[in-house]
């Protein structure tokens, strides 16, 4: 697969139009995703501030002692070379489609186009790809973008899926603050979800998570009887859709709203993307989700 | 509602019921398992077995279960009972026949008018299930059936129709309406016969009578005591003063009401020109015959008609007839040279009587005989004389066989020998000995063939007796079979044969007609005989001076008499004639040899002519049947209870009583019903079946 099929001309053109309205408007969606944590050395002028004992006296801004004769330090807007890592679930669920493009693909064109767009912020890209273990590592770098999106490009979903185990890995060989894009179908309970990505959370990593499900997920519009197949397990069980149809509607919806609901009360930015709907218009979606959410910080 | 079935076995088939319930209950669980991201939700759903036994899609259940239900029912041949027929309405179905008298009495007053005002109100009362039929009559029918059951047809023949030229004939109608009534299905069965009830269209048939339950309805659309003053007949008399011929027109006036007519005006018109008018009074139901001047006839065809001042009904006020010039035939008798001076005195004696048609005689010695004598002639008679030799017999030969005639007269100097070779065929065999019978006091003569042209006057009792003349000599002739033989001698010698030749004809009689050996001339039928024998040898065709509406005209007799510019091969052809109609119609007919009839059904000049001539070949005068103008009327409730069926019953009941099961529902056919239900729900279940499996796919 050719990277050009990931950055479909299309889809940037729309992400950059929506990079401008970001940069306009606050932080935009890149900004908006690493506020720095650090104050570092920079060409962009922050501010001043009276010198403290264990200040770096290089740092002092002599021109102003001249004129003031006191000590101020200047600080500098830190430079926005951020960590950004995706981690990716390509458990066999995720191979799922009820029309043409499977969750997989889907994953993989919205992991590329993060991907690209962040290497745009001049970010470290990395990737993380991983079923009930982690798959593929690629760690953040400046130079990764071409491995990352390699890496997608191989992506097969074929073994079963869990999110604890993996993403516990992650957070131990995660040595910097990040920002990290999970992108799965999330099937774990609610409770594993969170605890899960709440160790990533505590150790100051910024957390977006993409739930990226089937329109057959959600509607569930199967109307003769047959046996489903748990694509993970190779479990069967028989279901008459028209008896069951509706309890499984109301068991998705509720599990989507209370990750929705406990993701966000852990400060994790949850965002639901249905492979139906365009992707460029999920990521629109998305940013004007994240735009939202800033203004409330 | 009463409710039975014809054939209740077929319920058996309900049993196919199973099959949609079945079909529903039985939920169709596919093969191939479903793949699906996760079970985590489904199978947390209980799962009970029964819930897949539920019948899903209630409306295609319901609607393949009706379907199969009412296909049973159909094949049962359901039927409702009596009582019950009145919902579909079939107990007010009813056959009606409306029968409207045309004939010219009908045009009297308004007659016409309101009988059309109440067939279409008759016709107007017809139900959706009603059967119609119209009967327009006069002396022929037409018919005019509409089962569609909205009448149109029949209110379209009704706005067509006209008064026509006949004459009333109420059997006519009646019959049609007794067959239709008799073949009816239908519970109500109803003649309504609109007419003026005439008196002379009503003969007492007695073989009519509509069948038992058929009701006749009568409407009368007479109004008052008629009064008609008509123009029945007219005589036309010839006569000729210094060589001219003169007619003179006679014509008959009936006064047919009860009020006497006075100073009517009647006038004779010629040519479309009023030649004279007198008036006329006549008393009530008399005549009166008025003489009109004579006048010089033209040596042409003339159209004349006597027309008398309107009345209520002035179609038959009116009469037409065509004038031609008297018309004679030209007899030639040929004698033998020895012949006495009285040898055709009484041959001429008969044919000087008689002006229709006068004869011209001219009596010759057959040694005088000329080839110049026979121009303009019709009839040639060899009175006992021998066949002329030379050129005159050949020119006598050609004459026969260019259509003239030939009476042969074979009497005491008649002898084969005496006839040359080439003219023995125009004998009907050898000429043999005289046969004598004084002994026996004359032999009688017979007649075998009254329906020859020469005897058909006879052919009625006391017509004519050919047994009075006494035959005491005649000659024996050897028949070799080319003759027909017309009469014989009581011995079964041939007395009269006849012969065709070319296209002349020739005739043998085999005794003489000078009251020698027979006394034949002095019985009454010589007269008459020697006539008719003129007119069939000259093939004379009087012309009829008018024609009565109703008859037919053979077209043929335009070619073979009134065309002498076509040739024979042209009449082999066929020939193309105009006939244009009083009405103005023109009418192409292709005449041949064959005869060609012209109905003569209006009243008027009918012309004939050919398509490249301007002057018609002839005129026909077309009058009425005078007896329809005898408007005397009939008593309805005579003719009503002459065709209607005596001890009438309700014919509905009489109907439900008779009818079987089968004839029930075969009457109602509620199963050809139920066959289109079965069709629609059909349709409707194969459109929602296509939805539920697009929604399902």
């Amino acid at each position: 697969m050719k990277t050009s099929q990931f950055l479909d001309p299309k889809v940037l053109a729309r992400i950059d139009n929506l990079d401008l309205l970001a940069r306009t408007v606050v932080d935009g969606f890149i900004n908006g995703l690493h506020h720095s944590p650090y104050f570092g050395l920079s060409v962009d002028f922050a501010e001043h501030r009276p010198y403290t004992p264990g200040d770096d006296i290089r740092r002092i801004d002599w021109r102003v002692f001249g004129r003031t004769d006191r000590f101020y330090v200047k600080e500098y807007e830190a430079d926005t070379n951020a960590n950004f890592s995706i981690l990716f679930d390509i458990s066999r669920s995720m191979d799922y489609t009820s029309h043409v493009v499977s969750k997989l693909d889907y994953g993989r064109y919205l992991a590329a186009c993060l991907a690209y767009f962040s290497r745009q912020q001049r970010d470290r890209v990395g990737i993380v790809t991983f079923d009930t273990d982690i798959v593929d590592y690629v760690p953040a770098s400046a130079k990764h973008l071409d491995i990352v999106l390699h890496t997608i490009d191989r992506i097969s979903a074929k073994q079963p899926g869990a999110l604890e185990a993996p993403l516990l890995k992650v957070a131990e060989m995660m040595r910097r603050r990040s920002i990290l894009v999970l992108i799965s179908d999330l099937y774990e309970d609610p409770d594993t979800v969170v605890r899960a990505l709440s160790k990533l959370r505590h150790k100051g990593n910024d957390i977006i998570v993409f739930h990226v499900l089937d329109p057959a997920e959600i509607d569930f519009p199967f109307d003769e009887a047959a046996h489903f197949e748990d694509l993970e397990s190779g479990e069967r069980i028989p279901v008459v859709p028209e008896t069951l149809g509706d309890q499984y509607r109301a068991l998705m919806n509720e599990h989507m709203a209370t990750l929705s609901d406990r993701l966000i009360a852990n400060g994790i930015d949850y965002c639901r993307f249905v492979t139906s709907k365009p992707l460029d218009y999920a990521l629109f979606e998305y940013l004007s989700h994240r735009e939202r959410m800033s203004r409330v910080r | 509602m009463g409710f039975s079935l014809l054939a209740p076995l077929f319920l058996a088939g309900l049993v196919a019921l199973a099959i949609p319930v079945i079909i529903h209950l039985t939920q169709k669980t596919k093969k191939e398992a479903i793949p699906f991201p996760s079970l985590l939700f489904l199978s947390r759903v209980p799962y009970k077995t029964n819930r897949r036994q539920q019948i899903r899609h209630w409306w295609l259940f319901l609607l393949r279960s009706a379907a199969i239900v009412i296909l049973v029912v159909a094949f049962a041949r359901p039927w409702l009972e009596s009582d019950a027929i009145g919902g579909l309405g079939l107990e007010s179905a009813r056959e009606v026949v409306v029968m409207v008298d045309q004939s010219y009495s009908m045009a009297y007053g308004d007659r016409w008018e309101r009988a059309r005002v109440a067939a279409r109100g008759v016709v107007e009362g017809l139900g959706p299930e009603d059967h119609g039929t119209l009967v327009l009559f006069s002396d022929r029918t037409q018919v005019v059936q509409d089962h569609a059951g909205d009448g149109v047809a029949l209110r379209a023949a009704i706005d067509a129709a006209s008064v026509s030229a006949g004459v009333t004939r109420y059997a006519l109608p009646l019959q049609v309406a007794e067959q239709i009534l008799f073949e009816s299905q239908l519970p109500i069965r109803e003649a309504v016969l609109i007419t003026d009830f005439q008196r002379v269209g009503w003969e007492g048939e007695d073989d009519i009578q509509l069948p038992q339950g058929a009701v006749l309805r009568r409407i009368d659309v007479t109004e008052g005591e008629p009064t008609n003053v008509a123009v029945t007949d007219i005589t036309l008399d010839r006569s000729y003063r210094s060589g001219r011929e003169r007619v003179a027109v006679l014509a008959r006036v009936v006064n047919q009401g009860q009020d006497s007519v006075g100073n009517a005006q009647i006038t004779l018109s010629i040519d479309g020109e009023q030649t004279a008018s007198q008036a006329i009074s006549v008393g009530p139901n008399d005549s009166e015959v008025i003489r009109f001047p004579a006048f010089a006839m033209p040596q042409r065809e003339v159209r004349g008609s006597v027309q008398i001042a309107d009345d209520a009904l002035p179609v038959d006020n009116s009469f037409r007839f065509v004038l031609s010039p008297g018309q004679s035939i030209s007899v030639l008798v040929l004698e033998h040279a020895n012949a006495g001076r009285d040898e055709s005195l009484y041959l001429t004696r008969a044919l000087g009587i008689g002006s229709e048609p006068p004869h011209t005689v001219n009596v010759r010695r057959v040694t005088a005989f000329q080839p110049s004598d026979l121009d303009g002639r019709s009839v040639v008679i060899l009175n006992d004389a021998p066949f002329p030799r030379g050129t005159g017999g050949r020119r006598l030969r050609e004459f026969v066989n260019d259509g003239g005639g030939l009476l042969v007269v074979l009497a005491a100097r008649s002898r084969t020998g005496s006839w040359p070779e080439d003219a023995i065929d125009l004998l009907p065999g050898a000429i043999g000995v005289p046969v004598d019978r004084l002994a026996d006091r004359g032999g009688t003569l017979s007649v075998t063939d009254y329906d020859h042209p020469v005897f058909d006057v006879f052919c009625a009792p006391r017509s004519g007796d050919f047994s009075e003349a006494r035959y005491f000599r005649y000659r024996r002739v050897q028949d070799d079979g080319r003759a027909a033989v017309l009469a014989r001698f009581d011995d079964g010698n041939i007395a009269l044969a006849e012969l065709q030749v070319g296209n002349g004809k020739v005739l043998v009689w085999t005794s003489d007609l000078s009251n020698s050996w027979n006394d034949l001339p002095v019985q009454p039928v010589f007269l008459p005989t020697i006539h008719q024998v003129m007119r069939h040898l000259a093939r004379y065709a009087p012309q009829q001076p008018w024609f009565t509406a109703g008859q037919v005209l053979d077209l043929s007799q335009y070619l073979a008499t009134g065309v002498s510019d076509i040739d024979v091969a042209e009449l082999a052809a066929q020939v193309e004639l105009i006939v244009e109609s009083p009405k103005g119609d023109r009418e192409i007919r292709q005449v041949g040899n064959a005869p060609e009839y012209l109905p003569l059904d209006q009243q008027g000049f009918y012309k004939v002519r050919r398509p490249e001539d301007a002057d018609p070949l002839g005129t026909i005068a077309v009058n009425l049947d005078i007896t329809e103008s005898d408007l005397t009327r009939l008593d309805p409730e005579q003719l009503v209870s002459a065709v209607t069926y005596q001890g009438t019953a309700s014919s509905t009941v009489n109907l439900a009583a008779t009818l079987t099961p089968s004839d029930k529902e075969r009457r109602q056919g509620l199963w050809w019903y139920l066959l289109v239900a079965v069709l629609l729900i059909m349709v409707a279940e194969s459109v929602i079946s296509n939805r539920v499996s697009s929604k399902g796919s």
